[in-house]
């Protein structure tokens, strides 16, 4: 089990695991009691949530070698989660 | 498989851009809510998913290999994250029942709870599938690496589902 543990997918997760804990303290520092919306954390939380989820596509499910259609739906569905998500929220602004 | 999980990622986009938009017209309604869950539980369920996910990963890589014993083991591990996954939500779920929360018209409970619930009807759904691959290794003669893939596809799109609520229902502010 070792051998495959040392291999690049485990980097990766220890990368996810990483940014979990980096967008688990952005969010934390938006507990402070005070409400009212607040752009640079919600921006860092979504970015980091939309590179991780790009990290498992690419790496877990193996996109990064599947077929270009999939592999551009795969990035136009993380397109247009980015545009959809930030455009939503500024009219919270 | 791949023609399913796109499908329902957009269907999932869906549901994030209504959580969204309700959210922008009333965002300290929302935030009220988000300040009555707790971040680590989230972040400690999206730990297990992510640790989840990497052994389905290993064990599709070992299947490949004909290294079935060790694939197994990497199965096994990666079921019993899902399922750790599964009772920390139902704890989360227990509490805020308790609570009184499901009786609350509060949009942002109405939320929190369609969306963990729809996840967690999909990572029931992923362990029946992680149950179908185990089968596969444990009986077949030759295992079809082809099927642990399409098996380990649906169970990472169970993970990046996740890493969106997790950001959308716990962290956004």
């Amino acid at each position: 089990m070792t051998a495959y543990l040392r291999g690049r997918l485990t980097l990766v997760w220890m990368l996810l695991v990483l940014v979990t804990f980096v967008s688990w303290w952005l969010g934390a520092r938006g507990e402070s009691g005070r409400l009212g919306v607040n752009l640079p954390l919600t921006a860092g939380v979504v970015a980091i949530a939309l590179v991780k989820t790009r990290l498992v596509f690419w790496h877990f499910m193996e996109v990064r070698t599947a077929p270009s259609w999939l592999r551009w739906n795969c990035d136009g569905w993380l397109a247009f989660l980015a545009l959809m998500l930030f455009a939503l929220y500024r009219y919270s602004l | 498989m791949w023609f399913f999980v796109i499908g329902d990622l957009w269907i999932f986009a869906c549901y994030f851009a209504c959580y969204m938009r309700d959210r922008a017209r009333n965002p300290e309604l929302f935030q009220q809510g988000q300040e009555l869950l707790s971040q680590g539980i989230g972040a400690l369920n999206t730990v297990i998913l992510l640790t989840s996910s990497l052994f389905v990963a290993l064990c599709v890589q070992a299947t490949r290999a004909k290294d079935i014993a060790v694939a197994s083991r990497f199965l096994a591990l990666g079921s019993a994250c899902g399922a750790a996954f599964m009772l920390i939500k139902a704890g989360e779920w227990y509490l805020k029942i308790h609570a009184g929360f499901p009786e609350s018209t509060d949009p942002f409970f109405i939320y929190y709870f369609m969306l963990t619930g729809l996840h967690m009807v999909h990572v029931a759904l992923g362990l029946v599938i992680l149950a179908l691959l185990w089968r596969e290794l444990r009986g077949a003669k030759e295992p079809r690496a082809q099927f642990a893939e399409t098996c380990a596809t649906y169970w990472h799109m169970v993970d990046s589902l996740w890493i969106a609520i997790f950001a959308l229902v716990y962290l956004v502010r």
